[in-house]
């Protein structure tokens, strides 16, 4: 049993080691930003597939962390120093809106992120002189962490397949702690949690503002990444595509997100060498997810394993009580 | 600053604002109603200024164009409606995505067919006049759709308080269960309720074509400020989407003036203290928190 | 002495009254039994004195600390915790984790985020003792949506008594319960230790005076009377009110 839990893991590191020889420095590099935005999209998939907040500002975070890079990189070149701050800055940014907007809920959550995603946008968007507005700004520090420049596409790669699996592997602490399953249990049921002695918005706060510290991560490493950082990264257009990412993967779980992203950004790399029309490729697969994938590509891979395992197939679950109200009560938030 | 000239940015600010007031009543009404948050509603408004404008091209004229583009509009609303937006009620999440989703497509169509270079609906030659207000000159159009937004706004206030219509709507923005329990068709109301928020954003993006321009992203620029507008407002109310509209498009304009570089930064302070002080907006009636 | 106080309470919703100047005294080990026709205010009652709904007046005290006006989430801390008439279970998780959520609630570890919850040997002793106690051992990695209607009803009970309370309010505990069912949980209420003091909503007469050591009754969200089970069911009015007339049975 204990061998089983350890095989998965341990070939997909394996798989990520290895993957360099085979690739090409094109591949090599498409590989590094699958990984980066994997970890931002574990971020927002945390928070909307743990705690329930559905948020639609959350590239704030991302590019809040890669200006970070960009514009404190301009004076003082530590990478340390550097991303440890993008992280920090995000999560207090993350930190002190969500004190302001945690306690409201549903659509009326994903409005505010959103406009405060927008708000944050519109003031790097406008603020030319000092972040370089719509032209965006380059990234000048460079990576070190200690022994010498990392330079090459291949030594890039390895470092941020160490920060994905890092960052998978706090994940994967965090929804199994006391924490993480008390914000499991505030999205299942709030009304309980609070008659348990929960103080629910704490839990929302904290879990949203390491979520906000997460996407800084991945925004920081990011700017290396990218060498030049634009609002675009703040915008909602971009928070809307992580979303997709997070529904694509299935919600509810870690790895969902990290295959959504995989799936989304060597998708988008694809269909763009061929054509101009990616953001319409990308709606008309927003709508079909909606209307057919539910439970998202991961969902559908599992049903068909299941299918091919019949052993394996879980028992059907069939409440026996009939779900209390008729859904609304719950959409209203 | 000279008062004429604050008195202009006022008005400015009041037309801007009027036009948002078009597109956050649907907006609101829309969301309090079949709770539905429509991202694809800046796209009603792309639609209804970029129609326009090509009907314009073929020499149809400014009013008529405007209601052409209206209808097709609203049609579009419809359509959308029924056949998308119908399969995902009570699904808070899906029906996010599937607007959302939509207002890409939407997007991107209007760059496939009309390119990304700006253009401009230009003035109704009726109205294209400046009028001389106590020693400044104002243009009369700006004027004229501040007019139609405050007719708008009685319109729709009659609507709300004394007709039946308005009754059910009030009704379901409070309890939805109810309608059903009064045995009201709730599909069709919910399509007409769809159909008027999509044609006022079609009017606001006709009405907005010759002063904001034309160009791909102010869906989502007006989109964004419309939900301000309706967090501010309160949901499903065309009052709170009035004077939310108003509020936003005086400090949005007069932000622009006094500190550019901040201007959606204050609307959103509005927003927070807003949400400060009354967490179901100015006009609120439905609780969210 | 009392544990448990509601002085002059009263709460309405918008202009409606619900509740006028309730009081109410819950002796410490006492089981004390609210009745009264529906839409007397009992619900409303519980949700005013743990904070769920806040009050217009009067106040609520629990072991000497007053608790009217601080969230809901406090009333746990202060050694009271409540169920629900209508289930209000973590449906998608199994037992056991509805177990842990109800045992670390007030638990210093609960905000611990870099350890599994797996590895807390004390919540992990205290479930086990919980689930043992009442007799879900064996159900315990059922998903709770496939339990039986009855055994959700006892998990309601359990995950209030989850954080050890001294104060426990029951809201209706056997509602919707078969005859059989309903003869179980009354045996487990008074099999229940006296160092919890009880508050119970209860509808099933038979219950009532089985667990009662005192009855209180509701009337129009007012307290119509309040005494021993003999002088409830031997009053007059309170058949009037609460029965139509009929007669109180007493088991």
């Amino acid at each position: 049993m204990r061998a089983n839990i350890w095989r998965t893991p341990t070939l997909f590191i394996a798989i990520l080691l290895l993957l360099p020889l085979i690739l090409t420095n094109y591949g090599v590099k498409l590989t590094s930003e699958v990984l980066i935005m994997a970890i931002f999209v574990m971020s927002l998939g945390l928070i909307i597939g743990f705690a329930g907040l559905v948020s639609l500002g959350h590239a704030a975070f991302f590019g809040l962390g890669a200006y970070v890079v960009a514009l404190l990189g301009t004076h003082l070149d530590n990478t340390y120093v550097l991303i440890i701050a993008a992280a920090v800055i995000s999560g207090i940014v993350a930190f002190v809106s969500g004190l302001l907007f945690i306690r409201s809920s549903g659509a009326y959550f994903l409005m505010i992120t959103l406009a405060f995603g927008q708000m944050l946008f519109a003031i790097f968007y406008k603020m030319e002189s000092v972040t370089g507005g719509a032209d965006g700004m380059a990234v000048s520090a460079s990576l070190n962490l200690g022994f010498g420049a990392i330079e090459s596409r291949v030594g890039f790669y390895y470092l941020v397949t160490i920060a994905f699996l890092v960052s998978y592997y706090l994940l994967r602490v965090f929804i199994s702690s006391p924490l993480g399953k008390g914000v499991r249990g505030i999205k299942e049921n709030e009304s309980r949690m609070t008659a348990l002695g929960y103080n629910i918005r704490h839990y929302k706060l904290i879990v949203y503002s390491l979520s906000g510290m997460l996407a800084g991560f991945a925004g920081a490493l990011y700017a290396y990444f990218n060498q030049y950082v634009s609002p675009d990264l703040l915008h909602w257009m971009f928070s809307g595509q992580a979303l997709i990412m997070v529904i694509v993967g299935g919600v509810g779980t870690l790895v969902g997100p990290a295959i959504g992203a995989g799936f989304f950004v060597i998708l988008q790399s694809y269909i763009s060498s061929y054509t101009d029309r990616w953001p319409m490729i990308m709606g008309v697969i927003f709508v079909a997810i909606v209307l057919y994938g539910r439970g998202g590509i991961l969902q559908i891979a599992m049903l068909l394993w299941n299918k091919l395992r019949p052993k394996r197939h879980k028992e059907e679950e069939t409440p026996i009580l009939p779900k209390e109200g008729n859904g609304f009560e719950s959409v209203k938030g | 600053m000279a008062t004429s000239i604050l008195f202009m940015h006022i008005l400015n600010g009041l037309a801007y604002g009027m036009l948002l007031f078009m597109i956050a009543a649907g907006l609101s009404i829309i969301f309090g109603l079949m709770n539905i948050v429509n991202l694809a509603h800046g796209a009603f408004y792309l639609g209804g200024v970029y129609i326009a404008y090509s009907l314009v091209q073929q020499n149809l004229g400014f009013w008529l164009a405007m209601i052409a583009s209206i209808v097709l509009v609203a049609g579009l609303g419809v359509l959308m409606e029924r056949f998308l937006l119908e399969r995902v009620y009570g699904k808070e999440l899906e029906q996010v995505l599937l607007t959302f989703g939509l207002s890409f497509i939407f997007a991107d169509l209007v760059k496939w067919i009309w390119g990304t270079s700006p253009l401009a609906l230009p003035v109704p030659s009726s109205l294209d006049v400046s009028l001389d207000m106590g020693g400044t000159m104002f243009p009369a159009y700006r004027l004229f759709v501040i007019l139609v937004g405050c007719l708008l706004a009685v319109l729709l206030w009659y609507m709300e308080n004394k007709t039946r219509i308005g009754a059910i709507i009030r009704a379901g923005v409070d309890d939805r269960q109810m309608l059903s329990a009064l045995g009201i068709n709730i599909k069709v109301v919910f399509t007409s309720i769809f159909a008027v928020g999509a044609a006022l954003a079609g009017l606001s993006g006709v009405l907005g074509g010759p002063i904001m321009g034309m160009y791909v992203g102010i869906d989502s620029e007006i989109l964004v400020s419309s939900l301000v507008i309706v967090v501010v407002g309160g949901l499903g109310t065309w009052k709170g989407a009035f004077i939310g509209a108003i509020l936003v498009g005086l400090v949005d304009t007069l932000g622009r003036v006094w500190f550019p570089s901040l201007t959606m930064a204050m609307v959103f302070v509005i927003m927070i203290i807003v949400l400060l002080i009354k967490p179901n907006g100015l006009f609120g009636r439905g609780a969210h928190a | 002495m009392s544990l448990l106080k509601v002085e002059h309470l009263s709460k309405s919703f918008k202009g409606l009254q619900v509740l006028r100047d309730v009081s109410l005294e819950v002796r410490e080990g006492e089981r004390h039994v609210i009745i009264g026709p529906n839409g007397a205010g009992k619900t409303t009652l519980f949700n005013c004195m743990t904070g769920t709904l806040p009050i217009n007046e009067g106040k609520v005290v629990v072991n000497g600390q007053q608790i009217s006006g601080l969230p809901a989430y406090t009333a746990v801390r202060m050694g009271m915790s409540r169920t629900f008439q209508k289930n209000n279970l973590f449906g998608e998780l199994s037992v056991e984790e509805n177990i842990h959520l109800a045992v670390t609630a007030c638990k210093p570890y609960r905000f611990h985020f870099l350890k599994p919850a797996s590895k807390y040997a004390e919540m992990l002793a205290e479930t086990q003792e919980l689930l043992a106690q009442w007799g879900l051992w064996e159900r315990r990695s059922r998903i709770v949506s496939e339990l039986s209607y009855g055994e959700q009803r006892l998990l309601e009970v359990i995950l209030a008594l989850a954080s050890k309370p001294n104060i426990l309010l029951l809201d209706e505990p056997t509602s919707g319960m078969s005859p059989a069912e309903t003869v179980q949980t009354t045996m487990l209420i008074q099999s229940m230790p006296r160092s919890i003091t009880l508050l119970v909503i209860e509808h099933d007469m038979e219950v009532v005076f089985s667990i009662a050591d005192r009855i209180t009754v509701l009337h129009h969200g007012e307290v119509f009377l309040s005494g021993s089970p003999d002088e409830i069911s031997g009053d007059a009015r309170v058949k009037e009110i609460y029965f139509g007339g009929g007669t109180l049975k007493h088991a």
